[in-house]
């Protein structure tokens, strides 16, 4: 080292320090004025110390230009230059947050226990199904007649009394409870549309994540005992094209059933705050509707007050899909068009009260 | 996005039934922090859903970050965010979970939104409890995760509903902190609705008043200020004798004690107060232009436009000349 290279400090702390390059303008003003910019080159080198960084003994930290010392918790907003998707992505997610909370969290958060009744009648409605299994293995006549596929039993598992008096109104009740009213009691309403949701897609997705849900359980269930009889008796061709129109007018009588269902309940549930009231005032039309016509005909011996029971029309109209006599005297085109009606008047209730969920205050 | 307008309305009138709710409102709000003042019933929840373009208008029209109100609604709530006044979050859910559920109604990519709600979450202030439930959250988390839900697709424009409503000092410290630099660093706008006039006047330099459904003063709040501006002057022995003489001058004079405050007309006003000091040999201590507060602003404004506007009906059938006469002044501050 010569005295010309003599070592001067000043030389030292006047010399630049290298920083990361600039970020375009438009990101500079969220990074800081400095320009010591956050970039991932930067971030490596603070991480690892490459060859330029060892060199100079000092460190290209990110760190947000306006952060003072000392400051823990520093606030920089970042922009989010992402794209948004169309109409039917946020529809998908409505729907997914619903269905898929059943089954996992991060979603819809649904009850432990709406969760235990739905496993429980969804293992309930395939009893038939073991059953039958038993039957097959045990070879009894009786339980095989009892357990097998013919329109009798194809009826009973979609409206049979122990489905569609015990099972079906009890995990409707679960599952549409809270679905209108909780949005109206915690204001999440306003979440939905205060973005590009419109009422319509709220409402036809709310209505297909409960028709899903109860899907699953009854039409499943449904399909999953017609293939398990086919199945476990090694039936053949003939027997599936022979069973074929029951079992289509059956799951045509279980849509219905799940329509009617859904417009029913998720009426009761916009109408209300809470989860209580439209699960209790579903069963109570359920049952209430039955137990009174029944009392009817038990004292005057008419039974078209059975017109007023959901339950009843829809088993009358799918003993007519399915070929079965009827049990009622009134004719079947009657109980067809309380159906409707049932289903129009739920669907107006529920579109105008949806109309009068509040964006700004609820 | 500076110089441009976010909202412009033309005449815009919005009824319900016989309720006049918005009347023949003319809107023109830049880019930046703007206040929406009123009192109660004043229309700034029907203006404000006018805005998101969610209410059929019974007449009139208007554009919002360059799209139409009555027709390109899902456009506009795409580039907002709105934070609401009144609870709207799921109680029973993990705040990660709704702020990027909330994103995922704005159409975002389920990962895209998992990523930003980390984001905007540790924006906000609450990156250690993020996982926790909002039944859990106090009012001011639960105010912080409203807004994340709002910022979590870095909207142009941030409607905040009584941002600070409920919340203690320090929490209203945080979100009003948190709303400045969003303005200042992010560069976005927002529109923010509120009964403080402290809090208004800290984060927007301009202002918009509502009341019956009426604008009745839109502009920079420093402009606003000028038509209430005062000269304080403490003054010592013989404040009635000054305060006599400058009311004989033809000025306008507030005293409580020793201090008074004279309204300033224009420049010639100090003149004219050492005038009267000088004749009547009294002490002026001090003088200084005296600012009036934006609560004082919204008083002066509410006196000028006349308490006599008693409902929207009024409006409609037809002033009388002292409600004239008020609304002709409100029309003139703005």
């Amino acid at each position: 080292m010569t005295e010309d290279d003599a070592f001067n400090l000043d030389d030292i702390l006047e010399e630049p320090v290298e920083v990361a390059p600039k970020v375009p303008e438009k990101e500079a003003e969220f990074m800081g004025e400095s320009g010591l910019s956050v970039t991932g080159k930067a971030r490596m080198e603070a991480a690892y110390g490459t060859d330029e960084g060892e060199g100079q003994g000092v460190a290209i930290v990110a760190q947000s230009a306006t952060a003072d010392a000392g400051t823990i918790f520093h606030q920089v907003y970042r922009p989010w230059r992402g794209v948004l998707n169309p109409r039917w992505v946020r529809n998908w997610s409505i729907l997914r947050h619903h269905v898929y909370g059943l089954f996992s969290k991060g979603h819809r958060p649904w009850p432990i226990t709406s969760k235990l009744i739905i496993v429980l009648i969804f293992f309930g409605s395939m009893l038939p199904i073991f059953s039958l299994l038993f039957a097959v293995l045990t070879n009894i006549e009786f339980l095989m007649e009892f357990y097998g596929i013919n329109r009798a039993n194809l009826w009973g598992h979609v409206l049979g009394v122990f489905h569609n008096t015990c099972c079906w109104p009890l995990l409707t009740a679960v599952v549409v409870g809270g679905l209108i009213s909780e949005d109206r009691q915690h204001g999440t309403s306003a979440i939905y549309f205060s973005r590009p949701v419109t009422r319509t897609d709220y409402t036809l997705m709310k209505y297909i994540s409960a028709a899903s849900i109860l899907s699953l359980v009854i039409v499943i269930s449904y399909c999953a005992y017609f293939a398990a009889g086919i199945v476990l008796n090694n039936e053949g061709w003939a027997f599936l094209l022979d069973t074929m129109i029951y079992f289509l007018g059956g799951l045509a009588a279980a849509i219905l059933l799940v329509i009617t269902f859904t417009s029913i309940g998720l009426c009761l549930s916009s109408l209300s705050t809470g989860r209580f009231f439209p699960a209790a005032s579903f069963l109570g039309v359920i049952f209430g509707s039955r137990i009174l016509a029944f009392l009817i005909k038990l004292l005057f011996e008419r039974d078209t007050l059975y017109l007023l029971s959901p339950y009843d029309n829809l088993a009358h109209v799918g003993q007519w899909m399915m070929g079965l006599n009827p049990t009622y005297d009134f004719p079947v085109a009657w109980s067809f068009v309380v159906l409707l009606l049932m289903n129009a008047v739920s669907l107006y209730v529920l579109i105008s009260r949806v109309n009068s969920l509040e964006v700004t205050r609820e | 996005m500076t110089d441009e307008w976010i909202v412009q309305t033309n005449d815009l009138v919005k009824k319900y039934g016989e309720h006049v709710a918005l009347d023949s409102v003319n809107l023109s709000i830049k880019a930046g922090a703007t206040g929406l003042l009123g009192p109660n019933g004043a229309g700034k929840s029907t203006l404000l859903k006018t805005i998101l373009g969610l209410i059929a208008l019974t007449s009139g029209g208007g554009k919002v970050l360059n799209h139409d109100i009555a027709t390109e609604g899902a456009k506009i709530r795409q580039k907002i965010g709105y934070m609401p006044e009144y609870d709207c979050l799921t109680p029973d859910m993990p705040a990660i979970d709704q702020v990027r559920y909330s994103g995922e109604l704005l159409g975002m990519n389920p990962f895209a939104a998992t990523q930003r709600a980390h984001e905007v979450l540790e924006y906000v202030g609450l990156k250690d409890q993020r996982y926790r439930q909002i039944s859990t959250f106090s009012t001011g988390m639960e105010q912080c995760t409203k807004l994340a839900c709002a910022l979590i697709h870095d909207p142009d424009l941030l409607i905040c509903d009584e941002p600070t409503n409920g919340l203690d000092a320090r929490s209203r410290e945080f979100m009003l902190d948190t709303l400045f630099q969003i303005v200042k660093q992010g560069g976005r706008s927002i529109i923010m609705s509120s009964h403080l006039m402290d809090d208004v006047e800290r984060i927007c330099d301009r202002m918009l008043m509502i009341h019956k459904g009426q604008v009745i003063a839109q502009g920079r709040i420093e402009d606003l200020k000028a038509i209430d501006r005062e000269i304080e002057i403490s003054v010592w022995g013989g404040a009635s004798k000054i305060e006599q003489k400058l009311k004989d001058m033809g000025q306008s004079v507030r005293r409580t004690g020793r201090i008074m405050r004279i309204t300033r007309v224009d420049e010639s006003t100090y003149g004219t107060i050492i005038e009267a000091a000088a004749e009547t040999g009294v002490q002026i201590r001090k003088m200084e232009d005296y600012e009036p507060s934006l609560e004082d602003l919204f008083i002066v404004i509410m006196d000028r436009l006349g308490y006599s506007v008693k409902s929207s009906q009024d409006l409609l059938d037809g002033p009388t000349p002292a409600m004239d006469e008020a609304a002709t002044k409100g029309r003139q501050i703005a």
